[in-house]
């Protein structure tokens, strides 16, 4: 059962993404151009005409920007996840947790190419590689963790109340600009500025960068907190989806 | 539960909410439904529209659970024969067979050790190999039951898709699903076609508004479903 279900994930994993890039005319050059053009527009706007970056800002900006938007479309397509496979949920007894996973392990599987061509221009840029990569794998793992329990917490319940998908958006772009993707946090004032470095994503953009622009050694113990937050986010989403399983098969979509 | 009792339905009830509101009113979709499957059994379920076949079916299958009765299943696979599901216009025949047999509760070796068959009983030729959203819709049925066809549960569910395609393909394919249920499985059939259900089940359950009405042998059972629908006296 188990490993039928692994067998599930990953075809389904691999269909999604052959499907994705056979819908468009460049297919898979999108998964590079899209959030290539993304990073464009932010460095437009945030460097060249609002002059706000410093010294080291495309670098800082790149890698927020890659990393969130890989959390961003966990959370997203994975939160809508359930939702959208409605229709399946009413034909099929499968325990619904497998569409979120599906869905964030292909948009992990995105991510990657974008991280290479991100490496790619970090090198070319003056940051080369360094022994702190070691450390990447750990992040990276800690940072999929994050983004899934919100994700599950979001699957779960959107079935039930397709009004919160209006919201959602609105509230990851806050989180987006209050977890130091765009600009840094050392421009908040001091008070403020500690608790928001409370906020986990801040944790890992910071773990990354430092990494990627320093090789500088991730900070142990910030990141086993967000650990364990994330492992009992996932922990919650998945409870919530295992609850509410009876109650899919019977919503519209 | 008796020996050769694989899934047993006492009393079950299964609601619906009639609308998407935080005050909705629910409907009972099933209300009172007891039956007893045995293995090697075919039952068919007759019963006007909108008497809930298709939602004990599915409660059957374990997709609905039920919200009052109870069910008991011997640890035994049912699966709803379903066409098409999960298929993904983009991807090949050849990948959505996959895709759709690891649905369907194939493992992977399985699947992969029947697509030279599959392929063959659809015939679509080269055009397995093509993205079925280039198919016609005859094409994908013929690939959409070759592929629903290949399931193989403890007890096979069927709601009414006995033949699909053309002529020639609906003699094929209703032939090999009768061969299929007359393997000794384990049958449900849902269907309003009572010829089908005479030619196939030996068992039928009757049921009327979500509740069983009666549940034996065929003979017994239409007999008395045609003298509720036809009563002596009324006119014909």
């Amino acid at each position: 059962m188990r490993q039928h279900l692994i067998e599930l994930v990953l075809f389904s994993t691999y269909a999604e993404l052959r499907a994705e890039a056979a819908r468009s005319y460049l297919g898979l050059l999108w998964w590079v151009l899209e959030p290539a053009l993304m990073m464009g527009a932010f460095y437009l706007v945030f460097d060249v005409i609002l002059k706000s970056g410093g010294p080291d800002y495309l670098p800082f900006l790149l890698i927020g920007l890659t990393v969130w938007q890989w959390m961003k479309s966990c959370i997203t397509h994975g939160g809508y996840a359930i939702w959208t496979n409605l229709a399946m949920v009413r034909q099929v007894s499968l325990p619904p947790h497998v569409f979120p996973l599906i869905a964030m392990l292909s948009d992990t599987v995105k991510f990657f190419f974008i991280l290479a061509l991100l490496l790619v221009i970090l090198w070319c840029a003056g940051y080369p590689p360094n022994a702190a990569y070691l450390a990447l794998p750990i992040v990276f793992a800690v940072t999929f963790l994050a983004a899934a329990g919100a994700g599950f917490v979001v699957a779960a319940l959107v079935p039930l109340v397709p009004d919160m998908r209006f919201v959602i958006e609105q509230v990851l772009t806050v989180v987006m600009f209050l977890s130091g993707v765009v600009f840094a946090l050392d421009k908040v004032p001091p008070p403020l500025s500690t608790i928001m470095a409370l906020n986990p994503v801040a944790v890992l953009m910071e773990a990354t960068r430092g990494i990627l622009m320093y090789g500088r050694w991730p900070n142990w113990v910030g990141l086993s907190k967000v650990t364990a937050i994330s492992l009992i986010a996932c922990w919650l989403g998945a409870m919530f989806v295992s609850r509410l399983a009876p109650r899919y098969p019977k919503l519209a979509t | 539960m008796s020996g050769d009792v694989l899934i047993e339905l006492e009393n079950v009830g299964v609601a619906f909410n009639a609308q998407r509101r935080m005050s909705g009113g629910h409907f009972w979709a099933l209300e009172d439904v007891s039956l007893q499957l045995r293995r090697g059994e075919r039952l068919g379920v007759i019963g006007r529209n909108g008497a809930g076949k298709s939602t004990l079916l599915r409660t059957i299958a374990g997709i609905l659970a039920p919200d009052r009765g109870t069910i008991r299943r011997a640890p035994v696979s049912c699966q709803l024969l379903s066409l098409a599901l999960g298929f993904v216009p983009h991807l090949s025949g050849r990948d959505n067979a996959v895709l759709s047999g690891l649905l369907i509760g194939l493992r992977r070796r399985d699947i992969f050790a029947r697509l030279a068959a599959i392929r063959e009983f659809s015939e679509l030729g080269d055009f397995f190999e093509q993205p079925i959203a280039a198919y016609s819709a005859g094409m994908t049925m013929r690939l959409a039951f070759s592929v629903a066809i290949q399931v193989e549960p403890d007890v096979l569910l069927i709601d009414e898709v006995l033949s699909v395609g053309d002529a020639e393909f609906q003699h094929k394919s209703g032939a090999a699903l009768r061969a299929r249920m007359g393997e000794g499985h384990t049958v449900v059939l849902v269907s309003h076609d009572e010829s089908q259900i005479a030619s196939i089940c030996n068992r039928v359950l009757w049921i009327e508004h979500g509740k069983s009405v009666l549940e034996a042998d065929r003979d017994t059972v239409f007999a008395a479903y045609h003298r509720d629908m036809h009563p002596v006296g009324s006119a014909a």
